[in-house]
């Protein structure tokens, strides 16, 4: 989860595979570099499932389209802050293995 | 802006449908008592207190989210006919997580509305202390995208994400939030049915181990076990459903374009005030959905029962205390009634159905109210349930 999907009939992105867009219902869609956002929010989950890092801080941050994603976040990163999903990050242990994805770190 | 198919609208008006009985078990931590045995309890209970024949009762409805995880049975609707002696109606189990409860008494609303039904048993349960903390954690965090969950996000963590972007974004003072848990707590000191009937102080709630921050351990509810139900009949009682109508939200939390609003409370709150015929300042008792302490602010506002931004001044000047303006959870609400997830919407509607009933004592008693309240949300908000009951004697 480090593309955004674009929808090819009206421009709606989302981070969240779907089948078809929230606003027009198109089928369709293109994958995007998100590029640099801004976090808005964070917390630190202390109560973490089995496979999950604890504690496990959190960021909920805005990219270009006013498209929001939450993510696992690295450093001591603060509302405010520049970001950007970078990919490969150990997201979580699973049976089938170790899950890996983007996760929001301070943007250069 | 988020197009989802519109409502069809609120149902159109019919002949009264009212809350004959009422009955819970009360919440606890661990209940010996089976699932099944819970369902039983609050559905004799309710029976009772509706004083009718039981084979009157044309059809069962039974609210439960995951008996299959926690307790390794399914059945349930048709185990309960049988049991009590009802075996004949026409018997089904409702889920929709947390709003499993509301979502069942919605279905037996809609029963009756639809002419299928005369007399109808909701009944809701779930029983979680057979799982310990971090399954019963995982449980209901797999309820989330599939994307959210790979990140190992829970509710608490959606719950923290909003609280501080609230706080931070109308500049509030952590210590504002700790007021509503310590007012549920209050509330629930009085209330025999609560999980919890200890009263706690804000620094107390200040201090309480970190769950996801900033939201510590009195901001979230507990895992319950414990049951609820109500007898719905054709025609009026002293307390009968003004409206009843639920509404969806988007799945990803983050897909909303807001993070702190929650377009199904909106939905839901719009369609069941169109189908009441009244205005969010005609309510006089309200149930929230507080699974989280920020989720009572957030709700409130999208309810129309406070302007956005601006929950948070009812809460510090006592609006939503027992003798406040707008009385919130005055039984407790989740944080401190507990929370069963498959109950929980019944036992908000059964709050009601007591204060409308003014049958209270006094120290549990709101004012002479005739509109209450209640909203059941599912997951971090991905569906909501609104009923408004209405005193009618």
């Amino acid at each position: 989860m480090t593309d955004v999907l674009e929808c090819t009939d009206c421009g709606q992105r989302t981070f969240y595979e779907k089948r078809r867009c929230l606003v027009c219902a198109a089928d369709s869609f293109e994958r995007r570099d998100p590029g640099v956002g801004e976090l808005l929010a964070t917390t630190t989950s202390h109560v973490t499932v089995d496979g999950v890092r604890n504690p496990n801080r959190l960021g909920l941050a805005r990219f270009d389209g006013d498209t929001n994603v939450i993510a696992q976040l690295d450093g001591d990163l603060e509302p405010g802050d520049a970001v950007r999903l970078e990919d490969g990050a150990e997201l979580r242990e699973t049976d089938a293995g170790t899950l890996r994805g983007g996760r929001l770190e301070l943007a250069d | 802006m988020i197009a989802q198919s519109e409502n069809a609208g609120p149902a159109a008006a019919t002949a009264p449908i009212g809350v004959a009985g009422v009955g819970m078990t009360r919440f606890a931590s661990t209940d010996d008592r089976s699932l099944l045995e819970l369902l039983e309890t609050a559905s004799e209970t309710a029976i009772e207190d509706a004083d009718l024949d039981r084979s009157t009762i044309d059809t069962v409805i039974v609210g439960n989210m995951a008996a299959e995880a926690f307790n390794r049975r399914s059945g349930l609707a048709n185990a309960l006919v049988a049991s009590i002696g009802i075996n004949g109606a026409d018997a089904r189990r409702i889920e929709n997580t947390s709003a499993s409860g509301a979502s069942a008494f919605l279905t037996g609303v809609d029963a009756i509305r639809a002419g299928r039904a005369s007399t109808v048993l909701v009944v809701g349960g779930e029983k979680m202390s057979s799982a310990d903390v971090a399954t019963s954690t995982d449980i209901i965090s797999r309820i989330t995208h599939h994307a959210e969950y790979e990140h190992g996000i829970t509710l608490p963590s959606f719950a923290g994400l909003a609280a501080d972007r609230y706080l931070r974004e109308h500049d509030i003072d952590r210590e504002e939030l700790a007021r509503v848990p310590v007012k549920s707590h209050k509330n629930a000191s009085e209330n025999p049915y609560a999980q919890f009937n200890n009263r706690i102080t804000v620094e107390e709630a200040l201090s309480s181990p970190r769950i996801s921050t900033p939201l510590r351990l009195y901001d979230c509810c507990p895992t319950s076990d414990g049951a609820a139900a109500v007898v719905l009949t054709a025609g009026e009682e002293a307390v009968t459903v003004a409206g009843c109508e639920g509404a969806s939200g988007v799945h990803a939390v983050a897909d909303r374009p807001n993070p702190l609003r929650i377009e199904s409370v909106r939905r839901a709150g719009r369609s069941v005030y169109d189908a009441a015929d009244i205005e969010p300042n005609d309510i006089d008792v309200a149930c929230i959905h507080d699974a989280f302490s920020i989720l009572e602010w957030l709700e409130m506002e999208e309810l129309g029962l406070a302007d956005h931004g601006e929950a948070w001044t009812l809460t510090r000047d006592g609006e939503t205390d027992l003798d406040g303006a707008l009385p919130v959870n005055p039984g407790g609400g989740l944080k401190a009634r507990g929370h069963p997830l498959g109950a929980t919407g019944i036992s908000q509607i059964i709050e009601l159905v007591w204060q409308l009933r003014g049958e209270l004592p006094s120290n549990r008693a709101v004012p002479d109210p005739e509109y209450g309240l209640a909203i059941n949300v599912a997951g971090f908000g991905n569906n909501s349930i609104c009923s408004i009951l209405e005193a009618t004697v």
